[in-house]
C-alpha cells in the first residue's frame, strides 16, 4: 500500500474567501483559556504585520480592516467531504485527518502510468482549485498525514526510505491526542528517531502501549484500518460566498470549484451525466434555481464551465448571490467516445454548438421544423427537436416558403384584397376545406396574389366569412 | 494591426481588388440558377453574402443551394427569421428538414450572439440572418466567423444598408417584379458590381 497525503494548512481560511474576487485581510481565531488570538491568518493579512499567536485586539489595532472569524470545525469536515468527492476519481479508499485527505494510490498508480504522472494531475487539478496544500507519499496513512504536515514534498515508498526521513521529526508532531501528547513531555525524548533506537520493551516500559501502537501503524509493523469512506449517490455541494456577487462573469469561479468537484466524482465513479441543477442562494429573496442541461452525458468540466458561462447569462438574478449550489441526481454510465470523435470531428464541434445555442437562448427557442400531414396550412407543419424534423415532400411547390403565423387580415378595397395596394388575383382558387373532425374546420380559397410593388402573395378568402387574409410569402 | 502583410489581407479577402479579380479561385457554392452563376460564380463559401431588399426578399434564390447543403451533415440556420419558414415548401423543394434548425425570438444582441458562433462553429452550412441595423464592426465581426467556419454566411437586410461600407464579399439588391426577382450585383469581390440578370420563379 501506499498513502498520499494532501494536507491544506489554509482550509479554514480558504472556505471563507472563495470566490471572492478581490483579496481581503482575513484571520481565523481561537479561544483558548479566555484570551482570543489568532490562529491563522492569510498572505493579505500577514503583508499587514498580522501573525498566529497575535491576540485579536493587537490584530484588530494594527489592521482595522481585518476580518476576524471563529474557526468552524464543521465547515472545514464538510469542505473536506467536497474534496474527497473530487478525489474519488484518483482513488477508491479515502480516509481523513484532519485538515488532511489520505489517498492510498499504490492500486490506483497504475491507471494514471506512475505516481509521477498522478501527483502531476493532483497538483494541476488543486490548483484549480484554489487550495494550498503539502503532498507527501508513505507506506502507510499515519506517516502519510505525518510527512506531509511536517515534510512537504516527501515521497518515501519503502519501510526503510521512511524510517530515514522520519528520524528528525519532532516526537509532538506525531499527534494530537494530549495524553500521549503529555506522556511524550515526560519520556524526555525529543525526536521520533530517539524513540525508535531505544529496545522496543524499554519504550513500553517507559510509555505504555499506547505510544507503541502509534509507532507501530506509522511504520507499518501493525494494521492500521481507517473506516471505508464511501461517495454518497447524490452529489450535492454548497458553497458560501464570502461577498456577496453581483455579476454573473464573477459567479463563474466558484462555479468552476463546483464543477471540478463534481467532475472528479464523476470519473471515479465511471459517470458522466447530462443535467446539472444550480441554486443560487439570496439574502432575502428564495433561491434561484436553474438547469445546465448538456447534450451528450459529459464529464468534462472545461466544457461544462464553458455551457455555465452561457447559461447563466440567461439567469435573472433578484438579488447578489450569497451561496451557491450544486446538485446532480442522475448520472449514466460513461461510455468513451474519443474513438468515435476522431473518426468524425464533426459530431463533437456540432453537438457543442448545439448546446451552446441551447443553453444561452432556452431550448424552446431553438428548435427544428417538421412537416405534418394536414391540407390546412398552419398545421402543416410543427416545432419539432433539432435534428429530427421530418419532410414530406408533398410536392407542393406551389406553396410559399414564407408562413404567416396567424394569417393577417386584409383590407378590401372595391371588393379586391389590399396590401400595399390592390391585388392581383393570378391563378384559379386552390380550395382547401378540412377539419370539421378536430373542430378547428376550414373552408377557405387561396389565391396567388401580386401587388403593385411586385411581390408575390399567398391569400385567401374565407368562404364562410367572405373575408381576405394573407397566409405567405413567396419572395 | 501595423504588420499585416499585404498578402495576409488578400488572402482573408479583406483587400478588394477592382477589375484585377483574384489568383485563388475562390470556393463557391454554384447557386443553382444558370444567369446567377454566370454573373457571380456562385455563393461565396466562407463569407458573408449581404441580400438587400424592401421586405426580405431572396429566400427563392437561395433554395437550390439550400438543399443540396441539406445532404451534408451540417446545420441550415435561421437566425430569427421575420416570418414563418414553411415546412412543406421547403420539403417540396427538396430540403431535409432535419438538417433545419431555426432560432425563434431573440434579441438584435442574441441574433448577433448566435449568428456569430454559428458561422464560427464549423457545425453549419449556411447560416442565414435577418438585420434591420447593423454597425460596421459586427458585421466584420461575422465576416471573420463566416471565414473560420467557411459557411455561407447570408445576412437579410433593408435596401437602406446600401449606403453602409460592407466587408461582405457579395452584396445584391433583389427587386421583385411581376416577372420574377430581379437581382442586381452591388458588390462582388475580386470585381466591380454593376451585372444584374432576372430569376424567373
Amino acid at each position: 500500500m501506499l498513502w498520499t497525503a494532501l494536507y491544506f494548512p489554509q482550509l479554514p481560511i480558504e472556505i471563507l474567501t472563495v470566490g471572492l474576487d478581490r483579496e481581503i485581510a482575513l484571520a481565523i481565531s481561537r479561544s483558548h483559556r479566555g484570551r482570543e488570538t489568532i490562529s491563522r491568518c492569510n498572505a493579505v493579512a500577514a503583508a499587514q504585520g498580522i501573525c498566529p499567536g497575535l491576540p485579536v485586539q493587537a490584530a484588530l489595532a494594527l489592521h482595522a480592516g481585518l476580518r476576524v472569524l471563529p474557526r468552524s470545525e464543521a465547515d472545514e469536515a464538510s469542505a473536506l467531504q467536497g474534496l474527497a468527492l473530487w478525489a474519488y476519481q484518483f482513488s477508491p479508499r479515502i480516509a481523513f485527518e484532519p485538515l488532511t485527505l489520505l489517498l492510498e494510490t499504490g492500486a490506483s498508480r497504475r491507471l494514471f502510468g506512475g505516481l509521477e504522472p498522478l501527483s502531476r494531475l493532483l497538483d494541476r487539478e488543486l490548483d484549480q482549485l484554489g487550495h494550498q496544500y503539502r503532498r507527501a507519499v508513505a507506506p502507510t496513512p499515519t506517516a502519510a498525514g505525518l510527512l506531509a504536515r511536517t515534510r512537504p514534498g516527501a515521497t518515501a515508498q519503502t519501510p526503510e526510505s521512511l524510517r530515514r526521513q522520519i528520524n528528525d521529526i519532532a516526537l509532538a508532531q506525531l499527534t494530537r491526542n494530549p495524553e500521549v501528547r503529555a506522556l511524550i513531555d515526560d519520556i524526555g525524548l525529543n525526536s521520533i528517531g530517539e524513540c525508535l533506537t531505544l529496545p522496543r520493551a524499554e519504550l513500553a516500559r517507559r510509555t505504555g502501549p499506547r505510544l507503541i501502537l502509534l509507532f507501530d501503524r506509522l511504520l507499518g509493523s501493525v494494521p492500521d484500518p481507517r473506516p471505508p469512506w464511501q461517495p454518497p449517490d447524490r452529489f450535492e455541494q454548497r458553497l458560501e460566498l464570502p461577498g456577496e456577487i453581483t455579476h454573473h462573469t464573477a459567479l463563474a469561479f466558484p462555479a468552476q470549484r463546483l464543477i471540478i468537484t463534481l467532475c472528479g466524482y464523476l470519473l471515479g465513479r465511471g459517470a458522466a451525466t447530462q443535467h446539472l441543477t444550480w441554486r443560487l442562494e439570496h439574502r432575502e429573496a428564495a433561491a434561484t434555481e436553474f438547469r445546465q442541461g448538456l447534450l451528450k452525458p459529459s464529464r468534462d468540466a472545461g466544457h461544462m464551465l464553458d455551457i455555465f458561462r452561457e447559461r447563466i447569462e440567461r439567469v435573472r438574478l433578484p438579488e447578489p448571490v450569497v451561496a451557491m449550489g450544486l446538485t446532480v441526481t442522475g448520472w449514466l454510465h460513461f461510455e468513451e467516445q474519443t474513438a468515435d470523435l476522431l473518426r468524425n470531428p464533426s459530431d463533437a464541434e456540432d453537438g457543442a454548438f448545439l448546446e451552446r445555442l441551447r443553453n444561452r437562448l432556452g431550448d424552446a427557442r431553438v428548435q427544428g421544423l417538421s412537416t405534418v400531414p394536414d391540407y390546412r396550412p398552419e398545421r402543416a407543419w410543427r416545432w419539432c427537436g433539432p435534428g429530427t424534423g421530418q419532410g414530406d415532400d408533398t410536392d407542393e411547390r406551389r406553396h410559399p416558403l414564407w408562413l404567416l403565423d396567424p394569417p393577417c387580415p386584409l383590407g378590401v378595397r372595391e371588393q379586391r384584397p389590399d396590401y400595399g395596394g390592390r391585388l392581383e388575383l393570378e391563378h384559379l382558387p386552390e380550395r382547401i376545406e378540412t377539419g370539421w373532425w378536430d373542430g378547428c374546420d376550414v373552408a377557405r380559397d387561396y389565391f396567388v396574389a401580386r401587388n403593385p410593388a411586385g411581390e408575390r402573395l399567398w391569400v385567401f378568402r374565407d368562404r364562410r366569412s367572405g373575408g381576405w387574409y394573407l397566409h405567405g410569402l413567396f419572395d | 494591426m501595423t504588420n499585416v502583410s499585404l498578402e495576409k489581407l488578400v488572402k482573408r479577402g479583406a483587400l478588394w481588388r477592382g477589375r484585377q479579380g483574384v489568383a485563388a479561385v475562390e470556393s463557391v457554392e454554384p447557386t443553382g440558377w444558370e444567369s446567377l452563376d454566370a454573373l457571380i460564380g456562385g455563393w461565396p463559401r466562407g463569407a458573408l453574402t449581404e441580400l438587400l431588399s424592401n421586405r426580405h426578399s431572396g429566400l427563392p434564390l437561395l433554395m437550390p443551394a439550400l438543399s443540396r447543403l441539406s445532404r451534408t451533415e451540417r446545420w441550415l440556420l435561421w437566425t430569427a427569421p421575420p416570418h414563418l419558414p414553411y415546412a412543406p415548401a421547403l420539403a417540396a423543394r427538396g430540403v431535409q428538414m432535419e438538417r433545419v434548425l431555426v432560432i425563434r425570438e431573440a434579441s438584435h444582441a442574441q441574433r448577433l450572439w448566435a449568428a456569430e458562433q454559428a458561422m464560427r462553429s464549423s457545425a453549419c452550412a449556411a447560416v442565414m440572418a435577418w438585420f434591420e441595423h447593423l454597425e460596421t464592426a459586427p458585421l466584420r465581426r461575422l465576416q471573420l466567423a463566416a471565414e473560420q467556419g467557411g459557411c455561407l454566411g447570408i445576412l437579410f437586410r433593408p435596401i437602406s444598408a446600401i449606403r453602409q461600407n460592407s466587408p461582405a464579399a457579395l452584396r445584391l439588391r433583389i427587386v421583385p417584379t411581376a416577372a420574377g426577382l430581379d437581382v442586381e450585383v452591388l458588390k462582388r469581390r475580386g470585381g466591380w458590381g454593376g451585372g444584374r440578370c432576372l430569376i424567373r420563379l
